[in-house]
């Protein structure tokens, strides 16, 4: 009997509808799970420069050892694949959705589903206790996402949980989303088209089996220990007119106990809830639209207008329909407000009026469908900017560049376009941005979000608390002080750690715990030391799994997978000279305090955090020996076959 | 005589974590199944309505009336509980239940309820861990 995990992997080739199941607990020893796993499985089975619409592409969908379990936040589940969002072109990256699927994907017996091939005809991947198999569903092609998993719903039951497509999936767009439930959705990495290529329209899943856990008296005592808090003092969480019971409110997620930011809801114009964080000019007030507002070295990102309630709930929801990453409208409204500034007012014969709530419903159908500028601009940003080069004045190309500068990912973590990181935030961003694979925000909500908000809202406090925690954390006390050497420490201990997470896996909001709970800005500026706990996952590893690792043992799985993720990248084609491109973005002038770096200087930073992982200063591809030593033979063989196809 | 503890729970500001019934489960048997829990959470995707079944722990409990085997009894704090050495497994009682609060276990052959977390000092798990307050512990005339 295995704890925690439920030893079993679903393959399913969609072409042929055939399944085949593979042994987990083959691997958990050097992968654990999630995220970790899913590279290891990406490795082995997607060939070199697969694209990622490809039949031989493989969706990959993981759980952790703690899913499903009563772990706090642990309902995570991690989704996989070459991406179509990624620019210049697609190579392996992920998402991670919130939810119930992955708890319900376990109770049916599965630990995770690696999918490829391509059906003939659309089609529903049914998985319940008595087994899977391809249903037929092209009744539900064209449905938006909310009717086709109220119909499952109908089909299956009410506990029955559903990942699926909307038709912005189905036309195959570089920013479609896999959804679930009203608001969680795989988002940023297009996976929605790659599902759309293979035809697969949702994949349903209701199980009544149980995760084994080791102990759980042990199990049951982490929890009520951890019982309710906010992951950071300075989040605001109370909404007027809330009763206490929904100020301390909502969930997104299973076993979700916590009261973090992400939770901040509001009500729509028909009386239903929906979360107001992290969806920007949805529900920003007029002030915050404001602090949106970016201008600088020549370029500037106007304000986004926000419409009415009921229109921005109506916009809001269709987004989730339609499976559109909400995150597009960050990056292509203000680049059409900005298109109107500069006198632009059609593209290739179609009127830009993106101050009109109608017309962007029509644009959002468009991008949906792939027709009229949707067709342009469902390929995405980055990519459009590359079509409409010589069509349009310069500043408009390059502000399209740099909104999405991350490799076609919209502007996120940065310290310029959208957040708040100072000096030497961004700097640890900055490694993370061109280190992995996309975006770095899961790695960045933690060392960056949690901690750069600090400074901002008391410098001398904040100083006084990060030198403390920098030197028991990182054993530097330097280590978070504003500068721009020594910062990879930091950069790749979030990421370590947040490659831990998605593999066991728990919410990024809330782990690690980097700082200790302290209920309000009050309690914090009176704090010394505000260090949280950061055994937190290691004990509730235990408890599920019964299993004892180290902080080494954990953080040697996580740089197993983040290499192994580098030599993805590697094997698409990806090396240093590519992100050397992202300097650019970092030589505009942080919208804090106005620091920059130079491509000289940015180059320095890619020296300094490649050395302290092992790579190799010339591709930033982990070497033999880092390799080697993370018993990853196979991968460093292979790498040493493309560097000397490189040379020649 | 202390006031007899009942729980309440507000539909209302339920959001379906689970951490209740997952706790539940845990708890009473050893294992993660929002299934294997003697409150059952509930959602209604299409109106966004969520509903909790829970033992009201009446004061004539049909349940226990309706038991043929003498398998439920009342304990001091006026918990029903269920003795499965006793009982027969006919199901009476949860077809009695007003409230869908008796769960049969089908992979284990059990007909489980609340037992308000008897022999946890602290109160009911449910209680404890619901994260907006849906559930509360609460006497008899606090709940009137």
């Amino acid at each position: 009997m295995s704890y925690g995990w439920m030893g079993r992997l679903l393959e399913c080739d969609l072409s042929s509808g055939s399944m085949r199941e593979r042994d987990t607990l083959a691997y958990v020893d050097a992968y654990l799970g999630g995220r970790v796993l899913a590279a290891r499985l990406a490795w082995e089975s997607i060939p070199a420069r697969c694209d990622a619409f490809a039949p031989e592409n493989r969706i990959l969908i993981m759980t952790g050892p703690l899913t499903g379990t009563l772990a706090p936040t642990s309902a995570r589940t991690i989704m996989s694949a070459v991406s179509p969002r990624t620019y210049p072109y697609p190579w392996y990256t992920h998402s991670t959705l919130g939810g119930w699927f992955g708890p319900e994907l376990k109770y049916a017996g599965y630990d995770g589903l690696i999918l490829h091939g391509a059906a003939p005809e659309p089609v529903v991947l049914e998985i319940t206790d008595r087994g899977a198999r391809l249903v037929e569903a092209s009744d539900l092609w064209g449905a938006d996402t909310r009717t086709c998993q109220l119909r499952l719903k109908e089909r299956y039951g009410q506990e029955a949980q559903v990942l699926c497509i909307g038709p912005a999936g189905e036309s195959m767009i570089r920013f479609a989303t896999v959804q679930h439930s009203e608001e969680n959705a795989a988002g940023h990495s297009g996976f929605g088209g790659v599902w759309g290529s293979k035809r697969l329209k949702a994949i349903v899943v209701r199980g009544t089996g149980a995760v084994s856990v080791a102990d759980p008296e042990a199990l049951l005592r982490e929890t009520l220990a951890l019982g309710v808090h906010q992951p950071t003092p300075l989040s605001a969480n109370t909404l007027p007119g809330e009763t206490y019971a929904r100020r301390r409110a909502p969930v997104c997620s299973q076993t979700c106990t916590f009261n973090c930011q992400v939770a901040q809801y509001r009500r729509t114009a028909d009386g239903r809830r929906m979360p107001a964080f992290c969806i920007g000019p949805v529900w920003r007030a007029e002030a915050g639209l404001q602090a949106t507002a970016y201008e600088g070295a020549g370029l500037r990102v106007p304000p986004t207008p926000n419409f009415d309630l009921a229109t921005e709930t109506h916009l809001h929801e269709l987004c989730n329909q339609l499976g559109i990453d909400m995150w597009f409208r960050q990056v292509m409204q203000p680049w059409l407000i900005r298109c109107r500034e500069l006198g632009v007012d059609a593209i290739r014969g179609h009127a830009l009026c993106p101050e009109d709530a109608t017309w962007f419903e029509h644009l959002m159908r468009d991008l949906a469908a792939r027709r009229g500028l949707g067709e342009l601009l469902g390929e995405d940003l980055a990519r459009a900017m590359d079509l409409l080069r010589g069509e349009l004045p310069e500043e408009l190309i390059t502000l399209g560049r740099e909104l999405e500068f991350d490799f076609g990912f919209p502007a996120h973590r940065e310290g310029r376009f959208w957040d708040e990181e100072p000096l030497p935030f961004w700097v640890i961003s900055a490694m993370m941005h061109a280190s992995e694979s996309r975006d770095p925000t899961i790695g960045a909500h933690q060392s960056s979000m949690h901690l750069a908000y600090l400074p901002l809202a008391d410098p001398e406090t904040a100083r006084r608390q990060l030198r403390r925690l920098s030197e028991r954390v990182w054993g530097d006390p330097e280590a978070l002080e504003p500068g721009y050497e020594n910062k990879a420490p930091v950069a790749i201990w979030s990421q370590d750690q947040h490659l831990t997470i998605d593999s066991l896996t728990l919410c990024d909001f809330a782990f690690p715990q980097l700082v200790r709970p302290l209920g309000g800005r009050e309690a914090w500026e009176q704090a010394d030391d505000i260090l949280g706990d950061l055994d937190i996952d290691r004990r509730l590893l235990a408890a599920v799994a019964g299993r004892q690792l180290d902080r080494e043992a954990l953080t040697r799985i996580a740089r197993r997978g983040l290499n192994l993720e580098r030599a993805l990248l590697a094997r698409a084609g990806r090396s240093r000279s590519l992100e050397e491109g992202l300097a650019s973005h970092f030589a505009l002038p942080c919208r804090d305090d106005g620091t920059r770096v130079d491509a000289e200087g940015y180059g320095r930073l890619l020296d300094e955090y490649f050395a302290a992982r092992g790579w190799d200063l010339e591709r930033g591809w982990p070497t033999g020996e880092t390799l080697q030593g993370l018993g990853l033979g196979d991968v460093a063989a292979e790498l040493e076959v493309l560097r000397r196809q490189e040379r020649a | 005589m202390p006031s007899i503890q009942r729980l309440l729970a507000d539909d209302e500001a339920c959001r379906g974590c689970q951490a209740c019934t997952l706790a539940c489960a845990l708890a009473h048997e050893g294992a993660a199944q929002p299934g294997l829990a003697r409150l059952i959470v509930s959602k209604d995707m299409a109106r966004f309505e969520f509903h909790i079944d829970y033992c009201r722990h009446c004061d004539d409990p049909a349940c226990l009336a309706a038991c043929p085997a003498g398998a439920m009894s009342l304990d001091e704090r006026g918990v029903v509980l269920i003795d499965d050495a006793l009982c027969v497994r006919c199901g009476a009682c949860a077809e009695a239940c007003p409230y869908n609060a008796v769960c049969y276990l089908a992979d284990r052959d059990r007909y489980v309820k609340c037992d308000l977390c008897v022999g946890r000092p602290e109160g009911p798990l449910c209680v404890a861990l619901c994260p907006v307050q849906a559930m509360l512990l609460t006497t008899e005339e606090m709940a009137r």
